[in-house]
């Protein structure tokens, strides 16, 4: 059952088209977004991810196709740009002399909000992404981490519906990069949707409800993260081995195969679990046979292995 | 209507920013008023060179020529500031990175671009008016009281004109990334056409005759009757018409060429790339 069914759409698009001349970025893109969900955007580098944003903050028009964001049509209406925190993929969208607080200020009162009010959430939200000391120096002592936090705290500004946001945590530190994804979630709590463009396909799982994973325009795949991550197939596992013992391949009896692991050494080897059979009963049958198993591993994270073979296999 | 107002409270927020802006470029600022002082100054020993008889006299009172070219500075340097910062305003912002931050708040681009100007619509003014003061204490310069009302309408009437240029040229940037060419050529044409050094009578006939249609001839001849000639309001003569007439022209052509050249940049998506 689709999301948008049981809560509104947030965001609607179909058959989305956008050419640069002759590239073209976007092909006939279809993606929903319900209310309260945390709809990742994954894709490679020019995948179309950031002119997808763009089209939806209303800063490029769609060559062809429509948008709907919060019922109503993507484009420049300040009604809809009151609705929509965008915290875009480009560093320096703030003025260098002016301090975190000053810009923030600034940003709040564009969204109209009165001074004191604008400096009141202005303050709110630099402590919200930890930069409260840091919101009186100028931007231009910033490292990237927090002018990107800054950048979050400015998308928060109006308490938007709608978060677009384009590689938000790609500078940040694990503790940052949390604590953004924690201010993301909550806005969800608070019945907002978020589109949250990354390449950091680790930070899916726990995060994002459901994926759109875009390659070269078109949409590769679009489902919950769980369907993704079963797209990466069974489980895989490197096995290291204590000594060069043989072992027949009868012994795994259907619980799955051994193959040599790619780059690594003899000692290595790759277990591929059957769909249904234990990694605990695999390495017990393993030992009765004379193996000695010194360390065990996850191959790659399911997501990744879905998300490359969704992206290679288009590219073969 | 609310829109308007609501619009209307956003540009303060502009001008506090560049207000910030100027003060953490103070040294910048500085230099700014040297070198205006030190054109005051210079200006001050040219005149010593010209015979007075030469210049125009205003409301049956004979010039100095030091009297004469303070004018021509202050209203040349009104104009350069705000036709520059006009035309460059979008441009800056593109450069800068910050123009898509500004175009996704629920902010039009009108108001941004009013709202980029308007630190320096007030703050040059009244920059250039604390000059004249001081030269005038400092240096001496012979003006009535009386005229500071009608030169500041007069200049008021002009601003839509270089506004609409700015504008003009700021379609031109905005589209092509390149524009400073056409600005310089639009600010010599005015300039020298404007009486702001010397005398109109001294141009050829040809040139005369546009300077009679040129706002910024207007408002400095305007000016001089007012501040020189100590004539009050009977400086805003018939010629104020086809001023005001100009700069409504031109602010309505300046306006939907800007508006033209934003459409294109968001129909290519090339907005906020420089």
């Amino acid at each position: 059952m689709k999301l948008a069914a049981v809560r509104p759409p947030a965001i609607e698009i179909e058959g989305l088209h956008r050419s640069f001349g002759s590239v073209q970025a976007l092909k006939g893109v279809d993606l929903e977004v319900a209310a309260g969900e945390v709809h990742a955007l994954l894709g490679p580098n020019g995948a179309g991810k950031t002119t997808l944003m763009r089209i939806l903050s209303g800063l490029v028009d769609p060559t062809a196709g429509s948008a709907h964001v919060l019922d109503r049509r993507a484009g420049r209406s300040p009604e809809l740009r009151a609705l929509i925190g965008m915290v875009p993929s480009g560093d320096r969208t703030f003025y260098l002399r002016l301090s975190g607080l000053e810009n923030l200020v600034f940003f709040g009162r564009l969204h109209g909000l009165r001074r004191r009010a604008a400096h009141a959430r202005a303050s709110e939200l630099l402590d919200a992404v930890g930069l409260g000391e840091a919101g009186l120096r100028p931007i231009s002592t910033y490292s990237h981490g927090m002018q990107k936090r800054l950048s979050f705290a400015r998308a928060l500004l109006s308490d938007p519906q709608l978060l677009l946001v384009d590689e938000a945590t790609h500078d940040l530190d694990p503790v940052a990069a949390q604590q953004v994804r924690e201010l993301a979630s909550e806005r969800t709590r608070n019945g907002a949707a978020v589109l949250w463009a990354t390449q950091r396909i680790e930070e899916l799982h726990g995060f994002a409800e459901r994926v759109t994973v875009l390659d070269r325009g078109t949409v590769a795949f679009a489902g919950s993260v769980t369907a993704l991550a079963a797209i990466g197939g069974g489980d895989r596992h490197i096995l290291q081995f204590g000594s060069a013992a043989t072992i027949p391949p009868a012994v795994l009896d259907g619980l799955g195969s051994l193959h040599p692991a790619p780059g690594e050494d003899a000692s290595h080897a790759l277990l591929a679990l059957a769909p249904g059979a234990s990694l605990g009963a695999a390495i017990a049958a393993l030992t009765a046979a004379g193996a000695e198993i010194v360390s065990c591993r996850d191959e790659r994270p399911p997501i990744e292995r879905a998300f490359l073979a969704v992206t290679t296999e288009r590219a073969a | 209507m609310s829109v308007l107002v609501a619009e209307a409270r956003k540009v303060p927020a502009f001008m506090r920013r560049d207000f910030l802006v100027m003060l953490s470029y103070r040294a910048a600022f500085a230099g700014d008023l040297f070198y205006i002082a030190i054109q005051a100054v210079m200006f001050g020993f040219v005149a010593e060179l010209i015979d007075p008889s030469k210049l125009p006299s205003y409301g049956g009172v004979p010039a100095s020529y030091f009297d004469f070219v303070m004018i021509g500075v202050v209203i040349t340097t009104v104009c350069t500031v705000l036709l520059q910062r006009v035309a460059m305003a979008v441009r800056q912002e593109q450069m800068i990175g910050t123009l898509e931050a500004l175009l996704v708040t629920p902010t039009s681009a009108t108001t941004v671009q009013v709202g980029s100007v308007a630190f320096d619509l007030v703050f040059v003014p009244i920059r250039m008016a604390l000059l004249l003061a001081a030269v005038a204490l400092t240096l001496g310069l012979g003006y009535e009281a009386s005229g500071i009302l009608p030169s500041l309408v007069l200049l008021a009437g002009l601003v839509p004109f270089v506004w609409g240029l700015g504008l003009m040229t700021a379609a031109a940037i905005v589209t092509f990334r390149r524009g400073t060419g056409p600005l310089g050529v639009i600010m010599s044409v005015l300039g020298l056409a404007s009486g702001a050094f010397f005398p109109l009578a001294l141009l050829p006939e040809w040139l005369q005759r546009l300077a009679q249609a040129n706002p910024v001839a207007i408002a400095m001849e305007g000016t001089r009757e007012a501040l020189i000639g100590g004539v009050g309001w009977a400086a805003i003569g018939s010629d104020f018409i086809v001023m005001v007439v100009l700069s409504g022209a031109a602010m309505f052509a300046g306006v939907a060429a800007f508006r033209v050249a934003l459409a294109r940049e968001h129909r290519r998506g090339t907005l906020g790339l420089y």
